[in-house]
């Protein structure tokens, strides 16, 4: 944007912001006209929501607005004054991760890893809303988040156990604790 | 990408918007309004005629609101597609629109105002530059249309929302407010064939509702879209097709109108003039696609060429007429 001749406005106002960013409050100086995304990146310091095509296309940067996901990328930061803000860090309780983030680990949700805090922040408001959603509307509820590794189907069999766990308190594999690499490659 | 420099104003009543508007008007500043922002900063972010101030209407309660008749331009679209009482048309084709995440944050007034597109002209500040820019977004350089060459009077990017069209099967009516006073109008009379001016809206105008008729349950239709991918896209084209059923039974009246082929959506009068609206309606469905082919110009200025877009008219008009004939059989 360098070469463009912006319009700026004199100089924008700078202004307080304050919200509860994962059930803490936070306050910080924000000009008049950022976006939530370089609030919570560069301000809060919430580096877990990540900037993916900046243009609401893929997803990445997913957050949820008072429980609902939005889009960070596109949402000015004072639509979101005063209000709860959860990111993907605010999913887990800080000791025990949230079933959607264990699911994810388990069946292969993940590969390398950039669209994933987008796809867990809405796959975990789906199953707040839905607890037992089909696997259809666990698709329709992710058309928003791109993911160039997996192929989706492995992030429809996420939701789908996580929802099983949620719902039923049934789980597919007793949770371990981190295991070794089981093909740990060169030197291994 | 950084956002350039604007300030927001954030008003909390619909007359204090107005009257914000009115004072960097008198004050000789451009500005834009906001409400989803799913558009707009989008294009700011590509440096595509961004101005220096921006009125978000987000906190104005008087413009949000949803009924069987009344849908307030600041609804979002995701809460049209989970509403009960909208027309099952609108939920239709808001359901259509881009992903969930978007309809999340877009509005209805932000997609009737949707910003035309163009290839030429979505893409970043570097890709244009390189081009020399367009029409539509010269920066100063009264860049030539990169569309149709040896012109600078029509910008001929396309309208894409796809609630235009649904909405004028149901002949509904828009509000518009300033502060010189509210108009309404047919949503056909809306919009302006010109890609830059797009719709009759006057600086410091906007838009606050729709109003359906009172008899707007009477109609059934269909919303037929196509596109690349089963999410996300704008329509290449779009067709919906609507009969308002009588208290007999009988088909009172038929509407058709396209979105995505020209830089207006149309609703198609003319077309549906000329249409039996008799018992056999629905067995005209070939020839009206037909004429639908022949009346759409679309240019090359989306992602599939004109002759497909055109041919898909009526593809997508037929499919339209079947679906609806369907549904009133099924009542």
């Amino acid at each position: 944007m360098a070469s463009h001749p912006l319009p700026l406005a004199g100089n924008p106002p700078v202004e307080v912001w304050t919200a509860s960013v994962n059930g803490k409050q936070v306050q910080t100086i924000i000009k008049n006209y950022d976006v939530l995304l370089d609030v919570l990146r560069d301000g809060i310091g919430s580096l877990g929501t990540k900037r993916g095509c900046d243009m609401g296309t893929c997803g990445c940067c997913t957050v949820l607005i008072d429980g609902k996901p939005r889009l960070s990328c596109m949402t000015l930061a004072l639509e979101a004054k005063d209000r709860q803000v959860t990111t993907v860090e605010g999913l887990s309780d800080g000791h025990h991760l949230h079933p959607i983030q264990e699911m994810f680990a388990e069946c292969g949700g993940s590969q390398c890893g950039f669209c994933t805090p987008g796809f867990l922040v809405t796959s975990a408001a789906l199953l707040e809303t839905n607890p037992t959603p089909t696997r259809q509307e666990a698709m329709d509820a992710i058309e928003g988040n791109l993911c160039r590794c997996t192929g989706y189907q492995q992030i429809v069999d996420s939701i789908m156990s996580a929802s099983k766990i949620l719902s039923e308190g049934i789980q597919n594999k007793p949770i371990t604790e981190p295991a070794s690499d089981p093909d740990p490659g060169f030197g291994g | 990408m950084k956002t350039p420099a604007f300030e927001v104003h954030m008003p909390k009543t619909l007359d204090d918007a107005l009257e914000t508007a009115k004072h960097l008007h008198e004050g000789g500043h451009d500005f834009d309004w906001i409400s989803g922002g799913t558009d707009l900063i989008p294009n700011y972010k590509w440096g595509i005629n961004p101005k220096p101030h921006v009125i978000s209407i987000f906190g104005v309660s008087e413009l949000k609101g949803i009924s069987a008749t009344r849908i307030g331009a600041m609804v979002r679209l995701q809460d049209i597609v989970e509403s009960t009482v909208a027309h099952p048309l609108i939920v239709e084709a808001a359901g259509t629109i881009a992903s969930v995440m978007i309809r999340r944050s877009g509005t209805l007034g932000g997609n009737l105002c949707l910003d035309t597109r163009c290839f030429w002209l979505n893409q970043s500040e570097t890709w244009r530059k390189s081009i020399d820019y367009c029409h539509k977004c010269d920066e100063g350089t009264g860049a030539d249309c990169r569309v149709i060459p040896n012109q600078n009077e029509l910008c001929v990017a396309t309208y894409q929302g796809d609630l235009a069209p649904a909405l004028m099967c149901l002949d509904a009516r828009i509000h518009l407010a300033s502060h010189r006073g509210t108009r309404s109008m047919l949503l056909e009379d809306f919009f302006q064939e010109d890609g830059i001016t797009r719709n009759v809206l006057e600086t410091g105008e906007i838009v606050t509702h729709i109003q359906l008729p009172e008899n707007s349950a009477d109609f059934i239709g269909s919303y037929q879209k196509l596109r690349l991918r089963e999410a996300w896209d704008f329509p290449e084209g779009g067709v919906a097709f609507s009969v308002g059923i009588s208290a007999d039974g009988t088909v009172s009246t038929i509407n058709m109108a396209s979105t995505g082929f020209e830089s207006i959506p149309r609703k198609h009068i003319e077309l549906i003039e000329a249409l039996d609206k008799g018992p056999n309606w629905a067995l005209e469905a070939e020839r009206l696609g037909a004429e639908l082919k022949r009346a759409v110009r679309p240019v090359l200025n989306t992602w599939f060429p004109p002759a497909y877009r055109k041919k898909m008219a009526s593809v997508l008009a037929r499919r339209a007429m079947e679906e609806t004939s369907k549904r009133v059989t099924s009542g």
